[in-house]
Order: structure tokens, then sequence, then C-alpha cells
């Protein structure tokens, strides 16, 4: 079964960051690393099946000692909950980082940043 | 009688554990060093001479899951090499210590040494290709570290480096080579043994017939050669020898004369009966023939002592190599004993320019004669072991040369070789002719007048005379009694070198053959030809000059200055500092390998199209790419950063749809936490650039590339997905209660099943806050001026 609405999403989401990346504002360029790892979270969770939310589905056991139900993939929930934490980390560095960069050199244009070696 | 791994394993690991020692041992024992090197060198002579007579493999397990051990195999031709390394490296050490005398950084010198002997002795006794290339490798190292001994001068750093350039790439085509070689070998004889050099050994026939059928017969002889020739300095790879002479002169005798450098003819020696063949005939007879000649007429235009010598090596290395090429047993009687003969005499004459050098403070030619007087035991040791390289008869140079002679004159009986049939065993001659030339001039020495600018000459030390006085008498008995040297360890190394056995003989000649009329007309064109040495030694120096592309420095030189200029070059291009080129290349390379990998695979492209997404999914999913749209198009940094907000709080709308509530919760968590923080940032920098849509159809085109890759491999991906629950899934869902006691699967993951992964992202969260407060907090002294400082405290103040 395939999953055409989240291709085209996340290719679409993969186009935006990229273009984004390539922008000479730095700031644009981290908004477009935010962008990627977004969408390659979407993907992530895609590969597990995408299961609508229900009581049934959510994978978290009713109780102690009750057979396992059929949920949601955990697996790619976990990954992602990993990716989404790192990825917080890398933008927020990332962000600080231009920011320091503004300090230091008074732009943000990464042509120009590039130029002074 | 087979080997004891223990001791063969000691013998080889005993000289690095001494080197790891050395820094230690030289601060407790100074200069005196140098005698437990000599120590240690004759503990592994001793422990292999135990070993006398042996035959066999032994192996220690490395990497068995790829059957790569560090096995061992010791046989006649094994131990003469490891014999001789150890044993000159006795000498060599006790040299040293004389001849280091005064000088800096010692520690580094005998550490680099005795790590060298293991390495010699680790090739020699290896029987595993990994672990031969390994120790071929180590070996390129050391000299490597040995020849840059001087290290604050110039020239000792180039020939350092050319020596690690030409016998470390040379080194690379050898891997190449026994890579091609274990392929065919785990046909032949069991993928087990694919590394397995003793394994091939017993069955070199079914081994080339397996190289033949694969067709890597060629290429894996080629390979081979290419790095025996670079080791051995082998024309036209022989430049790199001379230069290493920059090395201090104990170091020439034993790595650069007797023990390194024969490595590659070891090596030739070795994989001989694998390989024996017309192929290996033409290849080996001709490239020693003419690294022969080459060599011996550079040797005689040599100013210097250790540079005649330095070539007179390469030239002898390449008798060596034809003597191996020649296929019959005549050929491996050549190599095997002329490495015997070559390795006692060639060190010792070494070891009387050093003493000469040493004694004289100078190592031209020109300024040199007479020395009988002042050096008269030297003199007596460099005329047995000078006569035994020209190969005067009855010295032991001569029974070896002999062979060669033989082997040329036999080389057309076994294979229809053509024209070469004559010009081998004239090359040789032509050859042996300016060797008895250069050996001449050596022993010249000693004769004639003393000049007289030469100063006081000293008399060296004892210990300076005794190691080339042992080697001389060893070149002596072998000389008086070459059936002696034969019986105790040529014979067996030629078993195990020649394709059939046949019992060797040596014996000055009691009736004229080719080969002793060869030797005739050899020695006799020397000596006519040697009142005319200056001559042609100006002759020779004259045509090099004229013609530097004639030099291999010349080609060397010209190699790396390309290759620098044209990296530098390339640097440039590829590194121009410009963020927009490195994404560029980077996303459009992994897309276009990506797209390719699944074209090459034939991945057929799913047409059947699947909704899966729920309609609700699908409109948060929309909303998500117009924010996105919203982003790319915003005009402020302020816009930018809310529209870029509200694409993350779709996405964790999405996680909500999707049954995925704790990605939910970090999702709306995190999205908050970095609205905050672009906020805070934002607010510092201008509120408004201006974005500059430059080039903005070819980021369009990459950026469509990029998501088209993207949306192929989601479509191809969730297509291959299997169906159901996979059985990690199942296995976390029912696990988690009765393992980790929880009910939230998730969270059961991340803590329990896979707890030290949720560490390893703590610490790169962790190493994120550290660093991003070290970007905020730390400021570089900017006092000086106090503009700067003002400005710092404002916006310390302002992040405040």
């Amino acid at each position: 079964m395939t999953a055409f609405v989240l291709a085209l999403v996340v290719g679409a989401l993969f186009a935006l960051g990229t273009f984004l990346l390539l922008r000479r504002d730095l700031i644009r360029v981290v908004w477009g690393l935010a962008i990627v790892s977004q969408a390659a979270n979407v993907y992530l969770l895609a590969m597990g099946g995408i299961v609508e939310g229900g009581f049934e589905t959510v994978p978290v056991l009713a109780g102690h000692g009750e057979g396992a139900p059929q949920t949601a993939d955990p697996l790619v929930q976990a990954l992602v909950l990993t990716a989404i934490v790192i990825g917080f980390g890398m933008t927020a560095f990332a962000l600080v980082l231009s920011y320091r960069v503004y300090e230091e050199h008074d732009t943000l244009d990464a042509s120009e940043l590039g130029d002074r070696g | 009688m087979s080997p004891e791994l223990s001791i063969v394993l000691l013998a080889v690991v005993l000289p690095f554990a001494a080197a790891g020692a050395t820094p230690l041992l030289f601060r407790a024992l100074g200069e005196r060093t140098g005698y437990v090197g000599a120590a240690v060198a004759a503990a592994c002579f001793g422990l292999l001479a135990t070993q006398y007579g042996s035959e066999g493999a032994v192996e220690l397990s490395w990497i068995p899951s790829l059957e790569v051990a560090l096995r061992f195999y010791v046989d006649g031709w094994a131990l003469l090499f490891a014999l001789l390394a150890s044993g000159i490296g006795t000498l060599i050490f006790a040299y040293s210590a004389a001849y280091m005398h005064g000088e800096s950084s010692l520690s580094r010198y005998y550490a680099a040494l005795l790590a060298f002997m293991g390495s010699i002795l680790g090739v020699a006794l290896a029987a595993d290709l990994i672990a031969i290339f390994l120790f071929w490798e180590l070996t390129s190292l050391c000299s490597f570290v040995l020849i840059g001994y001087h290290t604050d001068d110039e020239e000792s750093a180039y020939a350092a480096r050319m020596a690690m350039f030409v016998t470390v790439g040379g080194g690379l085509f050898l891997l190449v080579g026994f890579l091609l070689l274990s392929l065919a070998a785990g046909d032949a004889v069991g993928p087990a043994a694919a590394f397995d050099l003793a394994a091939m050994l017993e069955e070199p026939d079914a081994v080339a017939t397996a190289l033949r059928d694969r067709g890597l017969f060629v290429p894996a002889l080629g390979l081979i050669a290419v790095g025996a020739a670079a080791k051995s300095a082998q024309v036209p790879l022989h430049f790199w020898l001379p230069n290493a002479m920059a090395a201090p002169t104990p170091v020439s005798a034993f790595l650069h004369s007797a023990t390194m450098v024969k490595v590659g003819v070891y090596l030739v020696g070795r994989v001989r009966p694998l390989f024996a063949g017309p192929e290996w005939l033409v290849l080996f007879a001709t490239l020693g023939l003419a690294t022969m000649t080459v060599c011996a007429i550079l040797a005689v235009a040599s100013t210097d002592i250790k540079e005649l010598l330095a070539y007179s090596t390469a030239s002898h290395l390449g008798l060596m190599i034809a003597g191996f090429g020649f296929t019959s047993v005549l050929g491996a009687e050549t190599g095997v004993f002329h490495l015997l003969n070559h390795a006692l005499f060639k060190a010792a004459l070494f070891l009387v320019a050093g003493i000469v050098a040493h004694e004289t403070g100078t190592r031209r030619l020109a300024e040199l004669s007479g020395l009988r007087r002042d050096l008269p035991v030297t003199a007596l040791v460099a005329a047995v072991v000078g006569l035994s390289m020209a190969g005067i008869p009855p010295f032991s140079g001569f029974y070896s040369k002999e062979l060669l002679f033989e082997a040329a004159v036999e080389a057309g009986h076994t294979y229809d070789i053509g024209a070469l049939e004559w010009l081998y065993p004239a090359v040789a001659v032509f050859g042996s002719v300016f060797t008895v030339l250069y050996s001449l001039r050596f022993l010249a020495l000693f004769v004639g007048e003393r000049p007289t600018a030469l100063g006081d000459v000293h008399r060296p030390a004892v210990l300076l005379v005794l190691p080339p006085a042992v080697l001389a008498a060893l070149t002596a008995v072998v000389s008086v009694d070459p059936e002696l040297a034969v019986r105790a360890i040529v014979q067996s190394g030629v078993d195990a070198t020649a394709v059939e056995t046949h019992e060797m003989h040596v014996s000055l000649p009691t009736e004229l053959s080719p080969a002793v009329a060869m030797s005739a007309v050899t020695i006799g064109l020397g000596l006519l030809a040697y009142p005319f040495y200056d001559r042609l030694h100006r002759g020779i120096r004259a045509v090099l000059a004229a013609v530097p592309p004639i030099g291999a420095n010349w080609w060397y030189d010209a190699t790396v200055a390309a290759l620098a200029g044209g990296g530098a070059r390339l640097g440039d291009r590829v590194h121009n500092g410009l963020l927009r080129t490195y994404a560029t290349w980077t996303l459009a390379a992994t897309s276009l390998l990506a797209l390719s990998g699944f074209a090459a695979t034939g991945t057929p492209l799913p047409l059947e199209v699947g909704l899966e997404a729920p309609i609700a999914v699908a409109l948060v999913l929309v909303v998500a790419v117009v924010a996105g749209l919203a982003v790319v198009t915003a005009p402020s940094h302020v816009a930018g950063v809310l529209t870029l907000s509200i694409l993350g709080f779709m996405i964790a709308i999405f996680y909500i749809l999707a049954s995925a509530p704790d990605l939910a919760l970090t999702q709306l968590v995190v999205e908050t936490l970095v609205l905050v923080i672009f906020l805070l940032v934002i607010e510092e920098i201008p509120r408004y650039y201006e974005v500059d849509l430059g080039r903005v159809v070819r980021d369009a085109a990459l950026s469509t590339l990029v998501g088209a890759t993207a949306f192929v491999t989601v479509l191809v991906t969730t297509d291959a997905r299997p169906d159901g629950t996979t059985a990690i899934a199942r296995y976390y869902a029912e696990q988690a209660v009765p393992e980790g006691g929880g009910t939230n699967i998730v969270n059961v993951i991340l803590v329990d099943f896979r707890g030290f992964d949720t560490l390893g992202e703590l610490v790169v969260v962790a190493t994120a806050a550290v660093s991003i407060i070290t970007l905020i907090v730390m400021r570089p002294d900017r006092t000086n001026t106090a503009d700067d400082a003002t400005d710092s405290a404002e916006t310390r103040g302002e992040t405040e």
C-alpha cells in the first residue's frame, strides 16, 4: 500500500526546505534545516504505517497483565521522538551560531561571509 | 619438524615491545640503549635459530569472521630472510651505539629501528596476505621516520617524503594484487583459506589455474610486481633509494641495503611458485636486468660514497629479481644465493663507508684515496667485501653472478622468447662490466696516494670496525666454502622458491662453459675499461645533466608538483567557502545517487495510487505545506518564524491524528521552545533582510530534484513495507509490561529497551546546550578599543 499523499507532502517539504537551504540569509538556511527535519520525521512515521488515531490504536496498553493489542507501530514512534529532540538541539544550535556570526561580522549574508575566507 | 607458534610469535613481538619501552629505557640507560637493541636482535636471532630446519604453518586466530588470522609460515626462505634481518640487526645496533654517539633524539631512532626489525621479521614469517601487507607498510613507515631522522634538514624531509610516496604507493598496488590473488585462491583452496599464502603454496598449480580462469593472472602479477618493484627500487622506481641515503649510515646499511629493500625480492621469491610461466619470465627478467644495468651505470656516475653504494644496491636487487625471473631452478638459486651474499657484503660496505665518513669527515669520492695506512683493518674488510661485490673469483659474489649467467643462457630453453634469448645474456654481461668498474672505484679509496687536503684521520672505535669485520668474515667463509652456505640454508631457500626440486652445487669452474666465458669477458672488460673510469664518469654525468627527463628524479618532481598544484586548484574550486556550493553538490549528488540506485536495481514505480491517509490527515498536511510556502516567501524574519511555527504545529496535529500522542506532546513543546528562541534571536538581528532571488531558477530546479527524489523514495519504500506489524514491533508491544513494567510502549522503548540510545540523545542535547551557552557567553578579549568594549557590554546586557 503506497502512501501517495504522504509522499507528495514529504516531497514538497523537502523541495521547500532545499530552496531555503540555498538562500544567502543564514536565518533562512536555519529554517530550511528545520523544515527538512520535519519532513524526514513524517517520512519515518509513514514507514510504520499511518493508523488513524483512536483509543485502540495508540501504542499505550490498557493496563498491566493484558494481552498486547494491534496498535500503531511503536518502534517508528520511538525513533521519531528521538529525532524530534535531536532536531530541536540542531535548530537551536544553528540559530545561535547564526546570531553569533552576525555579532562578529555584522552580516548574515552567507556569500559575503564565504568571501571573507 | 613443524615450528612452534610461541617462539615465532615471540620473535616478532619482542622488537615491537622493546620499541614501545624505548623511551623508558633511554631515560634509564641513555646512549647504551643501543646495546639493549643489539640484545633484542640477538634474542630474536636465537629464537629463530631454534626453528632451524622446521617447516610448516602455525596460526593465531585474529578476525575469524573474515578468515583473517595471524598465520606464520616457516621454511628455508623465510628463515633465511628472518635470520639475516635479526643477525645483521644485532651488528647494526652495536655499530649504532658507537656511530650515533652524541646525536640527539636517539630515543626515536632506536624505537623506529626496533619497530622496523619487528616489521621485517613479520613480513618474512607471515603467511597471511593481510598480515604481510600490514607488516610491509609498517616497514615503509619506519623507513620514513628513519630517513627523516634529521627533522630540521630540508633534504632529509624531501627524501623521506619521496621514499614514503614511492614505497607506500607501491604497497597499495600490492594490496589490490593480493585481493585479486585471494579471489582466485578462494576458488582454488577454499574460501576459508582465501588469504592463506601457506595453503596457496601447497597447491600452486591450482591457484595459477584459478587465476587464469578468472582472467586475473596478468593483472594480479602486474600489481604485485609494481609493489615489489617500488619497494626493491627497480627501474623506473629506483630513484628513491639514492635519496634515502639522507638517513644515518647504520640505517642505510640495515634498511636500504640488507633488509627492507630486499622485501620486494623476498616477496617475488615467495610467490614465484604461483606465477612462474612465460609472462613471469619476460616481466621479471627484463625488469631485473634493466635495473641491474641502468643502476650500475648510474653508480659509475656517482660522486658520493653512499650514493655509489645506493645505486649499486639497486643494481644488485635487479640481479636478484632477474634471477627469480628466470623460471629454471638456476634462477631460484641465483636469487636466493645472491640475496644472502649481497646482504653480507653490502651491509659491510655501508658500514665501511660510515667509518670512512665518520673518521675523515667527507663522503666525496674525489677527496678520498690512500686510506689503507690510516684505516688498515677497514681496508682489509673493504677488500674482501668489495671484491665479492665485483664478482671476482673466488669471492662469494662470483658464484651467484655465475649462476645468473647460466640462468640467462638457459632462459630460452623452457619458453620461446625470440630475440630475448640472446639479449638477456648480453645485457647481463654489459651491466656486470659496470659493476666491476664501480667496485674497483670503491676499493680505490684505500689505495694510491693520500691527498694532502685530507686532514687527520682518527682510528675508528672497535665497535665501529667489529660489525663489518664479522660480515666480511662471513663473506670470506662463503667465498672459501660456498657448499657450506648451500647446505646450511641456501638449499632450503631454493626448495621453497623453485618450482621443481634440484640439488644445488656451487664451486669454482673447472672447465669452459658459456657462463665461465661470460664471467671472463665481464672481468676482462672491466679491468680494461677501468683506466678510462674518469672519462666514463664525466660522460654519463654530462648526458644526465644535458637531458634532465632521463633522470627519474625529474619525473618525480614533475609529478609531485603537478599533483600539488592540481590539488590546490581543485581545493579552491570545490572548497570556495560558499555554503550554497556545498549544499548544492551534496544534495544534488545524494539525489542522483539515490535515483540511479533505484534505476540500477530496476525498482518499479508503484502506480496504483493508495490514499492511505484519511481526509483529516491530508488536510492538516496540506496546511503544513502551505505554511512551508509561506516560510519561503516570507518578506521579514518575524513572518517567517511565525509561519514556520504554523508548519510545526500542523505536524503536531498530524501526529495526534496518526495515533502518536507522545510525538505530538514532544513536538508541541519543541515547537514552542523553537518559537521562543527564534523570537529572542531575531530581536537582535535586522528585522528585514533583503530577499535576494538571484539564481532562483537554478535553486528551484535543484529543489525540485530533491523533492522529486524524496517523493519517489517515499513511494517506493512505503510500497515495500511488510504487511501488518513487524516482528520487532510486536516484540516490543508484548514485552513492554513483562520486561519494562510500563504500559506506554514508546516510553518503555526509549527509557528501557533502548536506554543507552536515549542516553546518547541526551548527550547530544547537552552538547548543543553547552555549545549555545559558550557561543552566547564567551567573548573574545576585545578591550583594546573603547568602542568595541562598549559594544560587547551592550550586547551582553541585551542578551540578559
